[in-house]
């Protein structure tokens, strides 16, 4: 059992004496007297000489009063009063009793001696003092309710601007600053800081009110002991293998920071060993900023863990979206095929040789198809690693058109091929090309109506060219448009069905366009629907030496 | 009813892959018409009444579920799910709104063959006969008498067991899910006890195996892996020429 401290102030006031304590009476009529700190202890002789003064006041007076008023009591009431206002119930009765001596000695016949010569005045004394005494206590109850009731203004107060801070800060790093200068500043502690660990060697800092290096946690403090049955007090605590005691100079108090019995740390608060304890309001505010600061600590927690948790479950819902995709993706062509070559299989069939040619043109095209998928995934890996290696040569993009069209499954729409004669041939990786013109081929076949077109221009000035693939589908609406690009991303749809596909063409497309010094972007298409434009660098055209047209070919690959 | 020239409606977006079904069925003697969305699935549906859907449920339009739904409001059409979606739930759910069977893209053209016949037969009357019974190869349940028979002889079977058979035997050509088969013996709230069905099963496999089907039960009523179970007579040799009436 630890002992009670001893920190030079009175004995700690428990409510059960609340009304009658003379302790807590010294100590609200010191403060009432000197708001800054003025320690109990010196509210004794305060005391003695303000009632002193009270009496020799009054007595002072008597000698005018004698001759004016006939009857003196009233006056001592007065004065029982007043110091009974000021400085509580003892004080007040005493000043009763001074009173009695007072009077009886000037007013109670004979005069000037204490003695009473009439039973009369036996009782008129007795009554005056009885009174003074009731006077003396209901002022000096009055006097502590008002005080009282001012504690509790600043307690809650400070207990709102503790919460206010708490409740607009996102983080306990970013309240705790806050809290502790508010902390500091009501309940009078020379330095305030909080700490997070399970005890108080561990603990890490995590502010302070001083600017100074941490303080090591002292060889003994006072803790604020808070039993659930009984009022808080501090006892005087030992820590094993802490720092030295500091305790010449200055007491520490800590209150332990618990949210449902788990340790988090403490609130830590320095005051001068020559200061008083903390009263019950200053108490009370470190206590329930330790239970705030505890809450908040555990609203930081959680808020993280679901931060995480939530950061792990999209990524893994990507994943298993994404490996979802790309599984339909590929099972798709791949059920076509196994359906070409299993229909050719059946021996009890006799398929004609068109028929063959078809269901082989088929696989082919199928093949293809997942050929594209796997190279788009690896792409897209390249294009994140930048590891892209274009071979740029001069290439005729008439040409590349055609031939990715002539690859691509139309699925019974018509891909028109529109380009001019005169278009300038392209510096392009040939790969790289067709597999951006194969990619929009493939959307517009999927996603678009009947009818898809190539178009071309050249734009001389910026001596580029200009490819674009248009279908007449249902488009994309404006807002999607500047995201269609993006890995991942699937237009959203009205009906709010996902659409197939991983969402990473389009960005395959984009990330080899950048790499051959090309741009991309999307509008809406004179057709009706989407146009996706591919502006890409013209071949330089040499100084003409013979070659008929001027340019640079290179074999195709 | 499965007479050459059953009409099918094939829905699948996939140009290729239709028209490869297209042509193969014709080949194998169905007549079949074709969709490439929900929206021409349910038009070809209410102008054509096919006898039997092929349904891919990824669609571009609506999701191929709601097809199956609106389908089953009006009639018992069997429907046979095609998808390249692989997740078990998918399957489940296309089960659970009313589908017939599902078969998992990339299919052997001959395997989804068999299991249009499969179908087929099972809506075909081959599993109720005139008499009331249930047959299975050489298993008969008499639902009047509650008696079990395999190739004459009795079988004993518990309340339980009986009721789980009987299910299973009137669904013969479906795949028919846990949860539904949960519901129908044990109740609504059993749907989760997947273990009590995991036993049964079990059982109900060792006694007819026992009772003289032998090894050939674990075809007869095949466990679909996560979804739930497919009961189909015995499969002959594959058959060789058109399907004919079951």
């Amino acid at each position: 059992m630890p002992a009670q401290v001893d920190n030079g102030g009175p004995p700690p006031t428990l409510p059960a004496a609340r009304g009658t304590s003379i302790e807590a009476m010294k100590q609200i009529a010191a403060r009432r007297l000197a708001p800054a700190r003025v320690t109990a202890r010196r509210s004794g002789p305060t005391i003695a000489a303000a009632m002193f003064l009270a009496l020799a006041g009054s007595t002072g007076a008597v000698a005018i009063i004698r001759a004016v008023v006939p009857n003196a009591a009233p006056v001592y009431l007065l004065a029982v009063l007043t110091v009974g206002m000021l400085f509580g119930t003892v004080p007040a009765v005493l000043t009763s009793l001074a009173a009695f001596l007072l009077y009886d000695f000037l007013f109670v016949l004979p005069v000037y001696t204490f003695t009473i010569a009439s039973p009369d005045e036996w009782l008129n004394l007795l009554l005056l003092v009885a009174v003074a005494v009731v006077i003396g206590r209901l002022a000096a109850l009055q006097t502590e309710r008002a005080q009282e009731a001012a504690d509790r203004a600043r307690e809650a107060e400070s207990l709102y601007r503790i919460t206010g801070v708490l409740a607009s800060t996102r983080t306990v790093g970013e309240a705790t600053p806050l809290v502790l200068a508010q902390l500091a500043e009501t309940t009078a502690m020379d330095r305030v800081w909080f700490g997070l660990g399970p005890s108080p060697t561990e603990e890490r800092i995590v502010a302070d009110t001083a600017a100074a290096e941490s303080l090591p946690v002292p060889g003994w403090h006072v803790v604020l002991q808070r039993p659930p049955d009984r009022p808080a007090h501090w006892v005087r605590t030992h820590v094993p293998r802490a720092g030295s005691p500091r305790a010449a100079l200055a007491v520490v108090h800590r209150v332990r920071v618990e949210v449902a019995g788990e340790a988090l740390g403490s609130l830590w608060a320095l005051r001068a060993r020559a200061e008083r304890e903390p009263d019950r309001a200053e108490t009370r505010i470190l206590s329930a900023a330790a239970d705030q600061l505890g809450q908040a600590v555990v609203r930081d927690r959680l808020a993280r863990e679901a931060t995480n948790a939530e950061i792990l479950r999209e990524s893994d819902s990507l994943k298993s979206a994404l490996l979802d995709s790309v599984s339909h993706d590929l099972r798709t062509p791949l059920a076509t095929i196994r359906a070409a070559a299993g229909s050719m299989l059946d021996r009890s069939i006799t398929w004609t040789q068109d028929e063959q040619l078809d269901a082989f043109q088929t696989i082919d095209a199928e093949a293809e198809r997942m050929g594209r998928l796997v190279r788009n995934l690896l792409d897209l890996s390249r294009i994140e690693g930048g590891a892209l290696r274009p071979e740029l040569a001069a290439h005729d993009a008439g040409e590349l058109a055609r031939q990715a069209a002539g690859r691509i499954n139309p699925q019974g729409k018509m891909i028109q091929v529109d380009l001019p004669e005169t278009l300038p041939a392209v510096l392009v990786d040939d790969v790289y090309l067709g597999q951006i013109l194969a990619n929009l081929l493939e959307n517009a076949v999927r996603y678009g109506g009947a009818t898809i077109v190539i178009r071309g221009r050249d734009l001389p000035e910026e001596s580029a060219v200009e490819l674009s693939v248009a279908d007449d589908g249902e488009g994309v609406p404006v807002r999607a448009l500047t995201h269609l690009f993006d890995k991942f991303y699937q237009v959203p749809r009205a009906d709010g069905l996902s659409r197939r596909g991983m969402g990473i063409g389009l960005t395959v497309v984009a990330g080899l366009a950048h790499a051959m010094g090309g741009t991309v972007h999307a509008e809406g298409s004179a057709l009706g629907g989407l146009t996706v434009i591919v502006t890409l660098r013209a071949a330089a055209v040499l100084p003409p030496d013979g070659d008929e047209s001027g340019l640079v070919w290179s074999e195709a690959r | 009813m499965t007479a050459p020239g059953a009409w099918l409606l094939v829905v699948d977006d996939e140009e290729p892959a239709r028209r490869l079904l297209r042509d193969y069925l014709a080949r194998r003697g169905y007549r079949v018409h074709e969709a490439a969305s929900a929206v021409e699935a349910l038009r070809a549906w209410d102008a054509h009444r096919p006898d039997l859907v092929l349904l891919d449920l990824g669609l571009p339009d609506l999701d191929g579920v709601d097809v199956i739904r609106r389908i089953r409001r009006e009639a018992t059409t069997p429907i046979i799910v095609l998808s390249a979606r692989g997740e078990e739930r998918d399957k489940v759910v296309g089960l659970e709104a009313g589908a017939d069977d599902y078969v998992s893209k990339p299919f052997s053209i001959g395997e989804l063959e068999a299991r249009i016949h499969a179908v087929m037969r099972r809506l075909g009357g081959a599993d109720t006969s005139p008499d009331g019974l249930l047959r299975l190869g050489s298993i008969e349940l008499d639902p009047a008498r509650r008696a079990v028979t395999v190739a004459g002889n009795p079988v004993h079977f518990s309340p339980r067991e009986y009721e789980l058979l009987k299910v299973l035997l009137s669904n013969q050509g479906r795949l028919v899910t846990r949860e539904r088969l949960l519901r129908a013996v044990w109740g609504l709230e059993y749907t989760d006890a997947r273990e009590y069905l995991h036993v049964y099963v079990g059982r109900l496999r060792r006694k007819l195996s026992e009772a003289g089907i032998g090894p050939l039960i674990e075809q007869m009523i095949a466990t679909e892996t996560g979804i739930g179970y497919r009961v189909a007579a015995p499969k002959p040799d594959l058959p060789a020429d058109a399907p004919t009436a079951g």
